[in-house]
């Protein structure tokens, strides 16, 4: 490995870490398509910013990006506000515009320099290390390094001092207003962070890649945990994980590192959603199977409580009546027994004591709807232990 | 070049034309069905799907080596598909949120996309170049055949919605009485969907990834304002929709360095600026100056109040008092007594009023309503 490799990957890591953190907010804030509004807006402020510098490095760039990226949020506030359109349809509408006025910009004056759209929408990630910064005369280390490592830092000691704020105005703004913390402020000042980070990260892995690691690693650990230290730590894993792994696939085909890092995080959010414990996919179709199942067995026992006559009792019958399908009926029917719900003699189904007490309690639940007692109920009678 | 010189090229010119045609017939269809991602409240929809349409193109160029149009756009039709519906299974299967879905969809295919791109660009094949035109869009590469196919996709988009307007429209407004009525909801959603994604993708070309999303929503969130029928607002955003086309086909030719995408975007963003302040029911000039006008009469019936209050008193409505009785009273000024003998509330004379009978009777039903004529 050489110098220049462990600095893209010390760089991607950075990035991913800058991003995680507002991003974990984000999302739980329901704010999460922001991010993709700001990394298309900014573009006008970059451009404004090099007409008046002419250089693509000078921090005025990043400043007028963030500014814009603010004047982005304040306009979506303000046409929500209007009530003339829905949230969603206000960044819609916003976003698009102020990257148009970018793109028309770059076109118009800056032809001949280096600043196109691919580079801003992408970013290159590998040619970071060649950009070095050079004080009196020492190379310190590549530049991206600096602006990255400086926007990590004060994220950091933002997240460490205001930790408490975040975390109350999140889960519970009027609280947050009621005890004093002002929620616009706190609003304002995620939205600044995040759009700092977003100009930081920008130039370097580019604005797709940004919205990506800041959404995903948060979706990721979301759906794992809902303790918001975790969620924060996992985000953090996931996305520094991401970003080696994606170095290293994009080293491998010669692609696009952005791009590769990317393709890691979704592969990643995959594997999560599907195999997640209790809220993957695969863990909540089991669950409602189960529900379902349960449903059917509460209706096949109240059902056996309420006729005495042996014709409704007969398992042929039970079939047609309550009009389950062969396999359905047979699966209710073991999985009673198996309870010890029921007793089968000369194919007539009759409730035992157990079933009996369990249908009373049911109904008693039923009637006084009280759905949370169901639950203890299935722990009083073992049910679906076998 | 002035504008019958240029009416004139665009009915002569073979690229002018075709351009210009295609823009008006992409901006009718964006807008037409754009107006049911918006009431659906699936305006980034949009968004995500035209970025989630890139590594479909990739794919299907990797797998045919040929940069055939038809087979990169269906390519993009169906990887713009999967995304969709990944994103109502994280939706509707997980605790995570709408935006949160649409995000993570959005920036991990297009960057899945752009790995594609990036990896075909290496390849020795020298058939790639031009494919990332489909991340900005270039109208100017729009020939005849692709005009013709914009044209059936929007005839079929046509037929389709007014075949199943009924159904759109209900499933629009009050999903679950729908469902009561025995209409397959899942099926008439996927269609709207469905077909949303197809002029996405029929997009993508002309305008490009990103701006995309405008062009499904401005015209809509335009037409949105100035009524409150469906179809009506169908109509108008189509309108918009093909206007934003062929005027910003118009402003990007008769300039240089001007692209086609972003112009029609901003085009269509000042329609929706328009549209924002002046319609007449909901744009927010009116709004202000009803605010305004509200106000006043506000003000004007604590005045005829508090006269009514002191005329109660008197056993003759019509009893004269000083104006300076008033002085106590806030809400008073000389204009607005004016406007009070105006509507003949009150009658003026020198330095004394006093009301009207009229004025008497408005004042007493003033908070009570029973006249209907107390504006």
């Amino acid at each position: 490995m050489s110098n220049a490799q462990l600095e893209i990957q010390i760089i991607a890591s950075l990035v991913a870490i800058a991003c995680a953190i507002p991003g974990t907010f984000l999302v739980l804030r329901k704010m999460a398509m922001i991010s993709d509004a700001i990394s298309h807006s900014i573009l006008p402020g970059i451009v404004i910013g090099f007409f008046i510098t002419h250089n693509l490095n000078s921090p005025l760039l990043i400043l007028l990006a963030a500014l814009t990226g603010i004047i982005t949020v304040v306009m979506v506030e303000y046409i929500q506000k209007t009530g003339l359109v829905k949230e969603d349809t206000a960044i819609g509408l916003v976003f698009p515009a102020l990257f148009s006025i970018g793109v028309i910009l770059i076109a118009k004056n800056a032809n001949d320099v280096h600043l196109d759209i691919d580079a801003v929408l992408l970013g290159e990630l590998a040619f970071a290390p060649f950009d070095r910064l050079i004080i009196g005369g020492t190379d310190v280390g590549p530049k991206s390094l600096w602006v990255i490592g400086s926007i990590l830092l004060v994220t950091v000691v933002l997240l460490l001092t205001f930790y408490k704020e975040l975390k109350l105005s999140t889960f519970d703004k009027s609280l947050a207003a009621s005890l004093g913390f002002s929620p616009a402020i706190i609003h304002y000042g995620l939205m600044s962070v995040s759009s700092i980070t977003t100009v930081g990260a920008f130039d370097a892995v580019g604005a797709i890649l940004v919205v990506a690691l800041m959404i995903a690693p948060a979706a990721a650990a979301y759906l794992l945990t809902t303790d918001l230290k975790k969620m924060l730590a996992m985000a953090i894993g996931f996305s520094v994980l991401s970003a080696i792994i994606g170095y290293w696939v994009a080293h491998w085909l010669d692609a696009s590192i952005a791009g590769s890092i990317t393709t890691v995080l979704g592969l990643v959010f995959l594997m999560i959603y599907l195999f997640a414990p209790s809220k993957g996919i695969i863990a909540v179709m089991y669950r409602e199977k189960q529900q379902r199942t349960e449903v059917l067995l509460l209706t096949f026992l109240l059902h056996l409580k309420n006729h005495d006559e042996l014709s409704e009792r007969h398992v042929k019958h039970l079939n047609e009546h309550i009009n389950w399908q062969k396999v359905r009926s047979k699966t209710v029917l073991d999985l009673a027994q198996k309870n010890n719900m029921i007793t089968i003699e000369n194919k007539i189904v009759s409730l035992t004591q157990k079933g009996h007490e369990f249908t009373t309690k049911a109904i008693d639940y039923i009637i006084t709807n009280e759905d949370t007692q169901i639950e203890d109920m299935k722990d009083d009678f073992f049910l679906f232990r076998g | 070049m002035d504008l019958t010189e240029y009416i004139k090229l665009v009915f002569t010119d073979y690229t002018l034309r075709t351009i210009t045609l295609g823009t008006a017939i992409l901006g009718a269809v964006t807008g037409m069905l754009g107006s049911f991602a918006v009431l659906r409240k699936q305006s980034l929809l949009g968004d995500a799907i035209s970025h989630a349409a890139l590594p479909g193109i990739a794919i299907a160029f990797l797998i045919t080596g040929a940069k055939d149009t038809n087979t990169l756009l269906l390519g993009a039709l169906v990887s713009g598909l999967i995304g969709t519906f990944w994103i109502r299974g994280i939706i509707t299967k997980t605790h995570l949120k709408s935006d949160t879905a649409l995000g993570l969809i959005l920036s991990v295919f297009f960057g899945f996309g752009m790995l594609l791109l990036t990896f075909i660009q290496k390849q020795p094949n020298a058939n790639q170049a031009g494919l990332d035109k489909y991340l900005f869009g270039q109208a100017a590469t729009l020939v005849e055949h692709d005009v013709w196919m914009m044209a059936i996709v929007t005839s079929i988009c046509l037929i389709v919605m007014l075949t199943f307007w009924k159904e759109f429209k209900i499933l629009l407004f009050d999903a679950d009485y729908t469902k009561t009525l025995g209409f397959n909801t899942k099926t008439i959603d996927i269609l709207i969907t469905s077909f949303i994604v197809l002029a996405i993708v029929l997009g993508l070309q002309t305008v490009g990834v990103v701006l995309m999303s405008a062009m499904l929503l401005a015209p809509a969130a335009a037409a949105r304002q100035w009524t409150n029928s469906l179809s009506v607002m169908v109509f108008l955003a189509a309108i918009f929709g093909a206007l934003s086309g062929v005027f910003g086909t118009a402003l990007s030719a008769t300039q240089n360095n001007l692209s086609t995408g972003p112009i029609i975007v901003l085009v269509a963003s000042v329609f929706v600026v328009f549209s924002f302040v002046f319609s007449p029911s909901r744009g927010l000039l009116f709004k202000q100056i009803r605010l305004i006008k509200n106000r006043r009469d506000l003000e004007l019936h604590k005045t005829l109040a508090f006269m009514y209050h002191i005329a109660e008193s008197h056993d003759d409505v019509s009893h004269p008092h000083t104006i300076k009785l008033l002085n106590n009273f806030q809400g008073y000024t000389k204009s607005t007594l004016q406007k009070l003998v105006d509507k003949q509330y009150v009658e003026l004379n020198g330095n004394m009023w006093n009301l009207t009978k009229k004025g008497f009777e408005t004042a007493a039903n003033l908070y009570t309503k029973q006249t209907t004529d107390n504006e």
